[in-house]
């Protein structure tokens, strides 16, 4: 597989670390503490589709940057990719 | 204990030449890598696959907001040389992180294809491109310095290891 | 031997001779053959025995597709079975032998098998050894497989050595016949980075077994031409000797390029190289292989695809036969008949299935309209029966039942093939991997000329596409020859058994009993009858077998549809996967920086992850490792010792935010760590589990040193990487491991100070002026650069001294001369753990996944106060169960008793079952300073069970000992030595 990344082009899957679903990046407030049930959603729960999916790629062999891959699971198709950190940003994350 | 001072050691000491290619140790430079530094003074930020020169400095990008510094140095305090030219950002000496291969010859490219994964082809990889991989399952930085001569760095406590697939490399195509 | 069957013509060379040896036998070919063609020109016909029944078999084809001659090539270590001798190149000293055989190839013991052929049907294993079941293991199981199995391993190690690489390129063209050959020659001129791969040594693909002008040349010599264009273009690579075996995603494929098997020596380069050819686009130019028709002993040796015929007669000047027969359903046929004519090989008979033939053949028997029922012969062709039950007679017989293209890569994606009527074939489906294009006679163009035209076209295209405009030059002209077919798939009139699959003894009979017992999809068809597995993977037979059971379904081809094809096209050695992973080159080494001078003490050295350590350093006269670690402890403990603790991850942590993102990633307090203090942190994963602990220093207000495990230094930083880019991605903090910059000493023992004052440069180092958890820049051994650590793994008062990784030898022989004084002692892991055992400190035993700082006795550090990673969940009511699992130390009450790790806990009385299980054991050691062993464990409500008898039950080793619970800090429990 190949993922097209943002700042450096094409590089070969064999350099990343993929960790899943990219709703990992949504984290739930842990200051709240009957957050639990968000949490365990958070945490615990995971489409499972046929067809788009968004998930955490790593670059440890390269410039370290977390990658969202947007990538077709039936083909295999890498549709987007984007920095993590864009995509964390877009959602509200910031401090 | 004054008696006792401490000398450096290059970590391979190497200097070899294989079918053409030669094959040596790079201990005189220093690697001082910059965090968050929005500009240099005296050297153009690089791109994230171009590096940039100035003197007989070279920085190269390592990641998204870190740089690394490389020149001729070989006392153990590069960092502070670097950390008073800064405005800002952070500085580590990662000299000793690393250790540093310069491979050069004509037949280069033949050699490195078969551990480097990136394209080298000049159009796509020309002087001054720079960048990490993988090579042999060592993570690994490659730069280009001229048509036929590549800085290779690689962790330093696998440098043994990383000599020996550079090596094995060349002497498979020799 | 003479080679009687040589004839004029062909590309060998025949001023040189090549020698070889085949079952023991010397025989000679030229430069330019093929172990096969060498075999027919030296009259060689029976080469080997069929894989089930034993039967004679001779070589059926020229080319990738052989099911039958499968040869072991090569000596002792280095031969290889199962080597199709169709695209063996000889070599001066060849050795090779047939297979499949006990007892010489004449007379095979096992061909006894062929008699009893009529209990070995389709599925015949599985109806068989059903019962009784207990005969399987014993009894059926070892008996199959003394008989199975395709050619014999020799058992030794591979001496040859592989190699892998990575090729970059616009545009890869496989197969270099002529729609491969004019796609590079269009892509090349055009300026696309190209390359062109071909299986064969020789490019030109058909070109070269063929008799067509190109151009107005000889189609060889038009190769030859176009090969050295291409050869010229720096923008062009050409790779002979190179299979295409896979495609895989996004433009990757895999390729093999055998380096060295066509030499008599590989003078110590990779035999094998792999490669993973990374392609913008792709041109699948792989041509088509040709397949027979099933009738009467279609297998005996002498009877030949028509094509390969051809082949051996025009490539390598080898007649296969002195009296040719042939049957044909197309016009492939006709032209074998008039190439071997024009050679002067006399043609016995052509039969044409067809009626209606417009082709005729001057002086040469011809018969249409009719087919072959029976061959005659056992070892050797000696004639053809016509279904009229006619018998003529011939030492060999051409059979082309149609061409098939060569759609394998275009599976690879799971993309499905079509039928097509007009050729009687599947073409590639419309589902091709990401950005291949499919030219030639794999496309279904099955003449030359329209091989030539569409490579052309296609070639310019996409070299144009990716931005290449330089002139592609004009395409190859060729005559455009006929191809008609008429389909015919197997004489119904034959009763004897006709063959299908060669390679897997499937006859017509084995697919209609498939089709009988419910097995109709061509799917279940592969599998019940084993129709197109193995090494050739039905090349010649898969079509054929199909349009059998289509028959017998009374459905269409199309209708019954085909199976699909997976990497590898054909077949990979495993050593060219392993490439040079391979003994002590199956992964790095990382070597700690006191290594050298660790070999010199003669230390015995251990694997952490990638990590050489040093275990213990054995002195003479020690008659065990114990007494070496036994004795480091002890000197530690009561004087002072040294360790390399190199290997623990070391992250530099940076930014003007790095105080509060450490809070956010450990599950204890950081915010207030003052300057020139360390603190010990607790590292939780999201859902509360404890993964790793270590230490952190804080240099200055921005600066941070973190260290981690040595076995999960990777994982952290990652992880740290995921927290600052993806959850805070506005904190001010930058993350950069040092781990391998640093040459980190631990000196341990109550003569730490003492030691460490002559090694530190100007610092205080008594207690009040470096307490325990403090830390500092400074020098060592006047003026090299240093950080200094009050922190201890040991429970003894300890520093940990790092001096940049270049001084590292040096350090360790200063520390030892500096040390003799104080009689210190290098110590290494073993003796390490065993101190941290003493003291209690968890490790990789203790945090296994499942354990919570809770368990571990550390609730306490896990702030509630705060947001932390993890620190939310870890309070989930599950986790804080009053009895579950807590950290405890156990003795033995026996103290002479040694305790293991793995051993569960019982309470006393209880029966040794699951639903009793009160814990396990995680650690032990023996205890130098306590005189016997101890361990460390998880105790279901442990802590409230201080000083009960409870039982380590370890069935596994058959051991129930009795111990007693104890603290976990079984010396020093309140650390006033660490902090002495």
């Amino acid at each position: 597989m190949i993922i097209n990344h943002p700042l450096l082009g094409p590089r070969d899957a064999a350099e990343f670390v993929i960790m899943g679903d990219a709703s990992r990046i949504e984290r739930p407030p842990g200051s709240v503490e009957d957050n639990a049930d968000a949490f365990h959603d958070h945490l615990y729960l995971r489409d499972n589709p046929a067809g788009l999916h968004r998930e955490l790629w790593y670059h440890e062999q390269g410039d370290r940057s977390w990658l969202v891959v947007t990538r077709d699971t039936l083909t295999h198709e890498v549709v987007q990719v984007d920095l993590a950190r864009d995509v964390a940003r877009s959602k509200g994350r910031s401090r | 204990m004054a008696s006792i001072r401490l000398q450096a050691k290059p970590v391979l000491d190497v200097n070899i030449e294989i079918g053409g290619v030669r094959i040596r140790e790079r201990d005189d430079l220093a690697l001082v890598s910059v965090a968050g530094a929005t500009s240099l003074d005296w050297l153009e930020m690089p791109t994230p696959t171009m590096s940039t020169e100035a003197g007989d400095m070279r920085a190269i990008s390592i990641a998204q907001d870190q740089v690394m510094l490389i020149f001729q140095h070989r006392t153990p305090d590069a960092e502070r040389v670097v950390r008073k030219r800064l405005n800002d950002g952070y500085t580590t000496d990662q000299t000793d992180v690393w250790v540093v291969l310069e491979v050069e010859g004509p037949y280069v490219r033949d050699g490195l294809e078969r551990i480097c994964p990136l394209d080298l082809h000049p159009e796509e990889f020309s002087i001054g491109s720079a960048a990490r991989t993988v090579m042999e399952h060592m993570g690994a930085m490659i730069v280009r310095t001229g048509t036929d001569r590549f800085l290779l760095l690689s962790a330093r406590s696998s440098a043994k290891s990383f000599l020996h697939a550079v090596e094995t490399s060349f002497k498979n195509v020799a | 031997m003479t080679q009687d069957f040589r004839i004029d013509g062909g590309l060998i060379d025949r001023s040189r001779r090549v020698r070889f040896t085949w079952n023991g036998v010397d025989m000679f070919g030229h430069p330019g053959d093929t172990l096969a063609s060498a075999l027919l020109a030296n009259g060689k016909r029976l080469v080997g025995r069929s894989f089930k029944y034993h039967r004679p078999r001779g070589i059926f084809s020229a080319g990738p597709e052989e099911p039958n001659a499968l040869t072991q090539v090569g000596r002792g270590a280095a031969q290889e079975p199962n080597t199709r001798a169709t695209v063996q190149e000889l070599y001066d000293g060849l050795y090779a032998t047939s297979q499949n055989h006990r007892g010489p190839l004449e007379f095979d013991l096992m061909s006894v098998t062929d008699l009893m052929a009529p209990f070995f049907g389709a599925g015949f294993y599985y109806k068989t050894f059903m019962w009784p079941a207990k005969l399987w293991e014993k009894l059926y199981e070892p008996a199959i497989r003394a008989s199975a199995g395709l050619g014999r391993l020799s058992g030794l190690p591979d001496p040859d050595s592989y190699d892998h690489g990575y090729l970059h390129c616009d545009i890869l063209i496989i197969g270099a016949g002529p729609a491969g050959l004019s796609a590079a020659l269009a892509a090349g001129r055009a300026g696309a980075r190209v390359i062109l791969a071909d299986e064969d040594f020789l490019f030109g693909g058909r070109l070269n077994a063929e008799t067509y002008e190109v151009d107005g040349h000889a189609g060889a010599t038009w190769a030859t031409t176009a090969t050295a264009e291409l050869a010229a273009m720096p923008n062009v690579r050409i790779m002979p000797r190179t299979t295409a075996y896979g495609a895989f995603d996004h433009g990757i494929y895999g390729a093999l390029e055998r380096k060295t098997d066509h030499l008599p020596e590989a003078r110590g380069k990779p035999r094998q190289v792999l490669w993973r050819i990374y392609s913008k686009r792709a041109i699948l130019a792989a041509g088509a292989t040709e397949r027979g028709i099933a009738f009467g002993n279609n297998d005996r040796p002498g009877v030949m695809l028509s094509g390969a015929v051809r082949a051996y007669a025009n490539r390598w000047g080898v007649a296969p036969g002195k009296k040719l027969a042939i049957l044909t359903n197309n016009d492939d046929g006709w032209r074998t008949a008039r190439d071997l004519k024009a050679k002067g090989v006399q043609i016995a008979t052509i039969v044409d299935t067809r009626s209606d033939v417009a082709h005729t053949l001057d002086q040469t028997d011809i018969r249409t309209g009719t087919a072959i029922a029976d061959v005659t012969g056992r070892k050797g062709v000696t004639g053809i029966v016509l279904e009229s039950g006619y018998r003529i007679e011939a030492d060999c017989l051409a059979v082309s039942g149609g061409w098939s293209p060569n759609v394998h890569l275009t599976c690879h994606q799971r993309g499905r093939p079509t039928w097509r009527d007009d050729i009687a074939a599947f073409v590639p489906g419309a589902d091709l991997p990401t950005g291949m294009t499919i030219a030639g006679a794999a496309n279904g163009a099955m003449t030359l000329a329209a091989a030539l035209h569409e490579g052309h076209t296609k070639g310019a295209e996409i070299a144009a596409d990716l931005g290449h405009s330089n002139a592609p030059g004009a395409p190859a002209k060729a005559e455009d020859e006929p191809f008609a077919i008429t389909p015919f798939w197997h004489v119904t009139k034959s009763t004897k058994r006709a063959w299908v699959d060669l390679q897997n003894d499937v006859t017509t009979k084995d697919i209609k009993l498939s089709q009988q017992e419910g097995f109709h999809s061509v799917e279940h068809l592969k599998r019940y009858t084993t129709l197109g597995m193995a090494t050739d993977q039905g090349k010649t037979s898969n079509v054929l077998g199909l349009a059998i059971m289509a028959e017998a379904t009374g459905k269409t081809i199309a209708e019954t549809g085909t199976t699909i094809f997976r990497p590898p096209y054909t077949p990979v050695p495993i050593g060219a996967f392993a490439g040079r992973a391979r003994g002590k080159d199956f992964r790095p080494f990382r070597l700690t920086p006191s290594h050298d001078w660790a070999t010199e003490q003669g230390a015995t050295f251990v694997e952490a992850g990638m990590w050489l350590r040093a275990q213990w350093f054995a002195r003479d006269g020690e008659k065990g490792w114990r007494d070496s670690v036994d004795r480091e402890v002890e000197m530690t403990r009561n004087g002072v010792g040294i360790c390399d603790v190199t290997t623990l991850g070391k992250i530099d942590v940076q930014g003007k935010d790095a105080a509060e993102f450490l809070n956010r990633v450990y599950a204890n307090p950081f915010l207030k760590l003052p300057v020139g203090k360390v603190r010990y942190g607790l590292m939780l994963r999201e859902d509360g589990i404890v993964y790793d602990d270590g230490t952190t220093a804080r240099l200055s207000e921005t600066h941070f040193v973190m260290t981690t495990t040595t076995a999960n230094a990777v994982l952290v930083f990652r992880n740290l990487e995921f927290a600052r880019q993806c959850l805070w991605p506005d904190l001010d903090v930058h993350l950069i491991s040092t781990t391998d910059g640093w040459a980190q000493f631990a000196v341990a023992g109550p003569k730490s100070r003492a030691l460490s004052s002559k090694v530190v440069d100007d610092l205080d180092l008594s207690n009040d002026g470096f307490p325990f958890m403090a830390c500092a820049e400074c020098t060592v051994f006047g003026g090299t650069p240093a950080r200094l650590f009050r922190i201890s793994f040991s429970g003894e008062l300890a520093y940990e001294i790092a001096v940049p990784a270049r001084f590292g030898d040096a350090m360790i022989r200063a520390l030892m001369q500096v040390g003799e004084e104080f009689d210190a002692v290098p110590y290494g892991t073993e003796a390490l753990s065993v101190m941290r055992i003493e003291k209690g400190h968890v490790a990789g035993n203790e945090l296994t996944g499942q354990t919570t700082a809770l368990m571990m006795g550390l609730d306490g550090m896990v702030s509630k106060k705060k947001d932390a990673i993890g620190t939310l969940m870890s309070r989930r009511e599950e986790m804080v169960r009053d009895d579950g699992m807590r950290l405890v130390g156990l003795r033995p009450v026996d103290r002479s008793v040694n305790l293991n790790a793995g051993a569960h806990f019982l309470t006393k009385g209880d029966p040794a079952d699951m639903a009793h299980d009160q814990g396990w054991m995680t650690s032990v050691a023996y205890s130098p300073e306590l005189k016997h062993s101890i361990g460390l464990g998880y105790l279901k409500r442990g802590t409230e069970r201080m000083g009960e008898i409870i039982h380590a039950y370890d069935p596994v080793r058959g051991k129930d000992t009795e111990v007693e619970v104890v603290s976990s800090h079984h010396i020093d429990p309140e650390g006033e030595r660490q902090r002495g």
